[in-house]
């Protein structure tokens, strides 16, 4: 995934309805990209491990 | 009322109390009187409940010349967090949007501390709505007592600076992905993250709900331990609190480590993020565990460098979707750092989110397998000791300032929070330049009592608990 420019990070807020600030806008695609280069990488995990459950729920506890 | 009653550990205040050595009363106008000495340059609370916590004491203290039962907090001075909601009283999160909030009902956890016989002293500051990374406090910066030019650690900031200055006898922090340990580590304080679960969250206004937990911090290990069983256990309006019964937290600390197998973790000990001075630190508090009796060796989790950005994704994106009907419609009422946060999380890609889960995933399961072979890990609570204010406030230039920023200290306390698992920061020692270092304890999920058990024997066996500030 390439990193995301200012103009594409507008483009998407806008078409989610969010207020984008040009004060805003600089540091929101700085945080993006930051996000896009720690876990793209993710994608090389090897398939099949856990299951990616959203909180550790144990069956026998709760 | 001396200096030594205030910074007393709030079990110890708690027996004194029921054995008629200690008035509440007094109590409670020792800790304003410190508030009103302190706190205007400190910031820890947001509102002080000071007429009505008077009215408690008193209460509290006829109660006492009745005699009769009394609870194990009774007339002990406690505030919370103002993330936790209190009946009657302001609950702001740190945010001007909630700035008028005035709930009509107490959060479980604060219900089950005044309960106990604990007196509300007040509501403490916090990063705004829990997030961390707030440029502009609405209700004040809050300052580390050590040296208040430094960062107090969050987002449980006030609760971390009212206990380590000794403004309340014990505080209950709320803990997503390290904020109860991060502001007792850096304020020099014990902080517990209980096992996820463990502890309700009904009331707490919610930051990310698959890992909000709250916590208490203290002076001692025996106050958390103390606070702990007092707000631990099933809540039916949180149906994710566990059945499982609540065991003697107070009884486990037994001061005995010998034959504990204790694994310290390289990536984050050894690691070439974490400060010279830390490692230094924790690696003599292995040491001292060790000549207590434990079995020390070393674990690899090489996943764990991971877990700041997979926690960050996770986190707010759930904080993300509560927040999206007031970024629309209050936009300029955030703090502009906790903004950018929120509008970042609001476009990040649905795969990377995926991603972070995974990764989230196997953080827990090499956790948990090291776990199988240890009864608990250690580490650094945090990479290095308090950092000055102003560089959380500086703006952000590049994606590699905010990956540093944002990502490499959050793996040191995010692994504990993604595995569910329980968490301790205890104090380990202090920088040259005067700071305060923490030991990090984890254990396995619904073994708080053994990770307060360890830290307790290295706490008793150590004298930086007994440090105070200069204030």
């Amino acid at each position: 995934m390439a990193e995301l420019t200012e103009d594409q990070v507008r483009a998407l807020a806008q078409a989610l309805d969010l207020p984008l600030t040009p004060e805003d806008a600089a540091e929101v695609t700085h945080r993006l990209n930051a996000f896009i280069e720690a876990l793209v990488p993710l994608a090389e995990l090897p398939p099949g491990g856990p299951e990616p459950v959203p909180a550790p729920i144990d069956p026998d506890g709760v | 009322m001396s200096l030594d009653v205030a910074f007393l550990g709030a079990a110890r205040q708690a027996a004194l109390i029921r054995s008629k050595q200690l008035s509440p009363v007094e109590l409670v106008r020792t800790y304003l009187d410190r508030i009103d000495r302190l706190d205007g340059r400190l910031r820890a609370y947001i509102t002080v409940c000071r007429e009505t916590a008077v009215e408690a004491a008193r209460r509290a203290e006829e109660a006492v010349a009745r005699g009769g039962p009394l609870g194990p907090l009774h007339g002990v001075a406690f505030a919370v967090k103002d993330q936790f909601a209190t009946r009657g009283v302001r609950t702001t999160a740190g945010s001007r949007i909630l700035s008028d909030n005035v709930p009509d009902e107490d959060a479980t956890v604060v219900a089950r501390l005044t309960a106990a016989g604990g007196v509300l002293l007040g509501k403490l500051n916090l990063t705004e709505f829990a997030l961390g990374g707030t440029i502009r406090f609405p209700f004040g910066q809050p300052r580390n007592p050590w040296n208040t030019e430094h960062d107090t650690g969050g987002s449980s900031a006030g609760s971390g600076v009212a206990v380590a200055a000794a403004l309340c006898s014990v505080s209950l922090g709320e803990d997503t992905g390290g904020s109860v340990r991060s502001p007792a580590s850096w304020c020099g304080v014990v902080g517990h993250r209980p096992t996820w679960g463990l502890v309700s969250r009904h009331g707490c206004i919610p930051l990310s709900w698959s890992l909000d937990a709250p916590g208490p911090l203290g002076r001692t290990v025996e106050d958390c331990a103390l606070l702990l069983g007092i707000i631990a256990g099933q809540d039916p309006r949180d149906p994710l609190t566990t059945r499982r019964p609540v065991p003697d937290y107070g009884a486990a600390l037994t001061g005995d480590v010998r034959g504990l197998r204790v694994g310290v973790i390289r990536e984050l000990t050894h690691g070439p993020e974490t400060d010279a001075e830390v490692r230094d630190a924790v690696t003599a508090a292995v040491d001292v565990l060790a000549t207590l009796g434990a079995e020390v060796d070393e674990v690899s989790l090489p996943l764990v460098s991971r877990a700041g950005a997979a926690f960050m994704a996770i986190c707010d994106s759930e904080g993300a979707a509560l927040h999206l009907p007031w970024l629309r419609s209050r936009p300029g009422d955030y703090d502009d750092g906790t903004r950018r946060r929120l509008l970042a999380a609001s476009l990040l890609p649905a795969v990377l989110l995926q991603k972070a889960q995974q990764a989230r995933a196997l953080v827990r399961q090499q956790l948990l397998a090291a776990l199988a072979n240890h009864d608990v890990l250690v580490a650094p609570t945090a990479h290095r000791p308090a950092p000055a204010i102003a560089s959380f406030t500086a703006p952000i230039t590049s994606k590699d300032e905010a990956a540093a920023r944002f990502f490499t200290r959050r793996s040191f306390t995010t692994p504990a929070a993604l595995a569910g698992t329980p968490a301790l920061a205890v104090p380990c020692g202090f920088s040259t330049s005067g700071l305060p270092l923490s030991l990090q304890i984890i254990g396995r999920r619904f073994d708080d009592a053994t990770v307060l058990r360890a830290g307790h024997a290295y706490e008793q066996a150590t004298d930086w608990h007994r440090r105070r500030p200069a204030l």
